[in-house]
């Protein structure tokens, strides 16, 4: 059974329909495309899967419920996690606080525990996971850096360790190449690789083909709010409707 | 904490208990109500730590003064009991009043708790039975433990402090905890803690819940000591006072707020001892320090503080 | 009947005043984003100055009223100048120092006035006007009423007829598209705060015959003038017009049945409710996302 089902999915804003009956499904352990013509409903269909639009018909089933309409701190606590399009980060917070928000889902306390600190062995643990994962994606030696203060290489590989730390099942990515050069662009296509190698899946919403390309097992391809083609990026690239869609979107 | 840090704790304590035995008699009182206003900005903190800035913590202060003279007064309860009533009502309302409330954000969340906050004050104006309209509730009794005699300043003042001292501990542990952390990161970035699995309305609730705990229970302490509750002891004017000290102070830091209010308090002091402004100049002294620091520190008196010590240690290596 | 008729001739002049009072809160708020907590006390700057001029010092009514609009500008300007515009970035430390400015102004208000009872103002028009046989309306409401109508008309005409009233709707909408567009911000902010201050003084010098003049008169000024604003929709002067007068009739008819205590209560609930279903007001217009 598919990991995240988009079915029949229809968002209509006023009289717009910006989405328009659109199925999809992405499996377990893949690394999906979602691609199109600027103006095409990527970003609807994102906001829908991860929960900041509820939509109008159709249904978003992940791990077999469906969760659309449900609240974006209820969708990432079932492990579908979303990184942000720009860089967003906890600016005044260092670079080790950041990515331990991060673990909310296993390391949260409540009031009780935050006062008498009943809950040190649980922190301790989450400190020694946030260590990890900010080895794993080469900050461990900013650890103590302000997040406002770091390069934007760096800044985005911090976004990421905030949602990594949140052990995702599904990551939903909202153009992560967006502004990077192409070295930034090779390092970020190596990590999402080696997020892949761990078990992630990961869906990503991209302008930038050549990455999209190099990285996606499978793409699907969305044009006026329509599903218009799904398959391996060789197949999309000899797509007879694919290339008229962006000759005419002027892409 | 550090050791140092728990060294200038224990020192400043020890400086407290001492202090009112140097003092004449009307400072012994000044020095209750700046313990009660320090707990007062401290609780405040906590709830500006997820960037929300309410209008109505001074209220709440007022919804705990009235819950525990209410008690006190017409039910009798000593008031070791309806202190904690008066926090848990306080929390009572602010949880009630979180559905409201949090659906909105800063300039609505600002203007919609002022709102709510006047109206709160406004039925107890207007309903004399229970609350006694403006002229309050009156005779309010003192605390009662042994021989003790509440009614002097000085053990008034143990009491105080012993209860602002055990809350601001607890306080401190919160802010220092993760859930701290938490409500820190739904200050920053509310939708970054949302994608990990942060309710923020619920941790926003939570820092309103919980200082308004705190500031009920500083309700009660300044209640039973002047005897009297009124509505005008709670009105937007008084915020206005605790927006300053937190302002002022800094309020990036836990001790921001508390140097904040302790020095504004002394310089207040010194003002009235000297002679050269007229008492009744003093709110627009009060006025021309907000816009000042505002103005020329940003950080408030901590940043101040902070700059110079940086600089001092940077000479030194 | 009478009552009634009284009723509504008394909520059509509050509703005048309530318009002057929340236009400024409105066009200073969308112009600049800044709250102006000491806006009630323009108003109150302005009741003084009629006080000080037309009641001690026997200046006509009709010169201290210009005189009154002119000072409350002027305190207008300089805060702007002063206070808001290097704060521009954070509308929390705008919020702030207006805070500070009002301390200053209920000294200052202080200081001319001395203590002692509340200031009055004999009203300059004493004719009472006889509508019919029960209605009889003093001249002074009337003509504040009149002055009131006339000059949000003026404000109309010039933010929609004029150059300078497009630039200042176009920063009101957006702020930065409109600075691109080669709009001057603060020159724009300078109008907006003056005009809004300027109608704040004009409020206060209408109502200074009318009712007790205090250094704390300006409280019940900005929770009125909150109140309208959020109802009308932030940024909405047209919403915030068309909610005065609403506003004005509903706190009129419940003082006059029941009492204004509870008239307020009921408005503060009013704009709590309104903040919970929509928070851009019920005539406001979603700007963005």
């Amino acid at each position: 059974m598919a990991l995240l089902e988009v079915k029949n999915v229809t968002k209509q804003f006023g009289g717009l329909t910006a989405l328009n009956d659109v199925s999809f499904s992405v499996e377990k352990g893949e690394i999906r495309g979602l691609i199109g013509p600027n103006g095409a409903g990527k970003s609807t269909m994102f906001k829908n899967i991860a929960g900041f639009y509820t939509p109008t018909k159709g249904e978003v089933i992940y791990d077999g419920q469906n969760i659309a309409g449900a609240h974006p701190c209820k969708v990432s606590g079932m492990g579908l996690v979303r990184t942000f399009q720009e860089t967003t980060l906890f600016d005044e917070m260092s670079v080790f606080e950041n990515a331990l928000v991060g673990c909310h889902m296993t390391a949260r306390s409540n009031l009780f525990s935050a006062i008498f600190g009943s809950d040190r062995q649980r922190q301790k643990i989450a400190a020694e996971k946030t260590m990890d994962v900010l080895e794993f994606m080469g900050l461990a030696d900013r650890k103590d850096q302000l997040a406002s203060e770091l390069p934007l290489g760096s800044q985005r590989a911090l976004a990421m360790a905030i949602s990594l730390n949140a052990d995702p099942k599904v990551l939903l990515m909202d153009e992560p190449f967006a502004g990077m050069n192409p070295e930034e662009t090779n390092h970020m296509m190596d990590l999402t690789r080696k997020l892949q190698d761990k078990g992630i899946t990961i869906v990503l919403v991209e302008h930038d083909m050549k990455a999209v390309m190099g990285l996606c097992g499978y793409l699907t391809v969305l044009c006026f709010g329509s599903l218009l083609a799904e398959g391996t990026p060789e197949e999309i690239r000899n797509n007879e409707k694919v290339i008229q869609a962006y000759l005419g979107g002027g892409s | 904490m550090s050791i140092k840090n728990l060294i200038i704790c224990i020192v400043i304590l020890a400086g407290l208990v001492a202090l009112p035995h140097f003092l004449a008699y009307n400072f012994q009182d000044l020095l209750i109500f700046l313990a009660v206003n320090v707990l007062v900005v401290v609780s405040y903190r906590l709830v500006t730590l997820t960037g929300e800035w309410s209008l109505i913590h001074v209220v709440m202060m007022g919804v705990g003064a009235y819950a525990s003279a209410m008690l006190s007064k017409m039910a009798g309860f000593p008031f070791w009991i309806s202190m904690p009533i008066a926090g848990l009502t306080a929390a009572t309302i602010a949880a009630l009043l979180c559905f409201p409330l949090f659906r909105m954000t800063q300039f609505y969340f600002l203007i919609g708790s002022f709102a709510a906050g006047e109206a709160i004050r406004l039925v107890w104006i207007y309903f004399i039975d229970p609350f006694g309209g403006s002229s309050g509730i009156n005779n309010l009794p003192p605390p009662e433990l042994g021989d003790i005699d509440f009614y002097e300043p000085i053990p008034y003042f143990y009491m105080t402090l012993i209860i602002v001292t055990i809350s601001l501990f607890i306080l401190y542990r919160i802010e220092k905890s993760r859930v701290g952390l938490t409500l820190n990161a739904v200050h920053w970035k509310a939708p970054l803690a949302e994608s990990v699995g942060v309710d923020t309305w619920k941790y926003r609730s939570l820092a309103l819940i919980v200082g308004s705990f705190f500031v009920g229970i500083a309700g009660a302490l300044k209640v039973h000591y002047l005897g009297v509750v009124t509505p005008h002891q709670f009105g937007i004017g008084v915020m206005v006072f605790v927006l300053i000290w937190v302002i002022v102070g800094g309020y990036a830091s836990f001790v921001g707020p508390i140097i904040g209010v302790v020095v504004l308090t002394v310089f207040d002091q010194g003002l009235r001892a000297s002679g050269i402004v007229d008492p009744a100049v003093q709110p627009a002294v009060y006025g021309a320090v907000l816009i000042a620091s505002i103005l020329f520190m940003p950080e408030g008196l901590e940043g101040i503080g902070k700059r110079f010590f940086s600089k001092s240690s940077g000479e030194n290596a | 009947m009478e009552l009634f008729l009284q009723s509504i001739v008394n909520s059509l002049i509050q509703g005048g005043f309530f318009a002057l009072w929340a236009v400024g809160l409105v066009l200073i708020f969308g112009v600049m984003g800044v709250v102006n907590f000491a806006h009630g006390e323009l108003v109150m700057v302005g009741a003084y100055t009629v006080w000080l001029l037309h009641a001690q010092n026997d200046v006509p009514f009709l010169i201290a009223i210009p005189v009154a609009i002119i000072i409350a500008m002027m305190i207008g300007l300089v805060m702007e100048r002063f206070l808001f515009r290097p704060n521009r970035t954070d509308p929390l430390a705008g919020l702030i120092c207006s805070i500070g400015v009002l301390f200053i102004l209920q000294v200052i208000a202080h200081e001319v006035g001395g203590t002692g009872p509340a200031k009055q103002v004999a009203p300059p028009f004493n004719q009472i006007v006889e509508i019919g046989e029960s209605l009889r309306i003093p001249m002074q409401r009337l003509f504040s009423l009149g002055v009131a109508i006339a000059s949000l008309g003026v404000l109309w005409f010039f933010l929609t007829k004029t150059k300078l009233g497009w630039a200042l709707r176009a920063v009101a909408l957006d702020r930065e598209a409109s600075a691109l567009q080669g709009i001057n911000i603060n020159r724009i902010s300078m109008i907006a705060i003056g005009v809004g201050a300027a109608m704040a003084g004009l409020a206060g010098a209408l109502m200074a015959p009318l009712q007790n003049i205090t250094p704390h008169m300006g409280h019940n000024v900005i929770i009125t003038a909150f109140i309208v604003t959020i109802v009308g929709g932030v940024g909405s002067l047209s919403g915030a017009v068309a909610a005065a007068f609403i506003y004005a009739a509903f706190h009129t008819f419940v003082t006059a049945y029941f009492n204004g205590t509870v008239a307020t209560i009921c408005g503060l609930l009013i704009m709590v409710v309104v903040l919970i279903i929509k928070p851009t007001g019920i005539m406001g217009v979603k700007v963005s996302e």
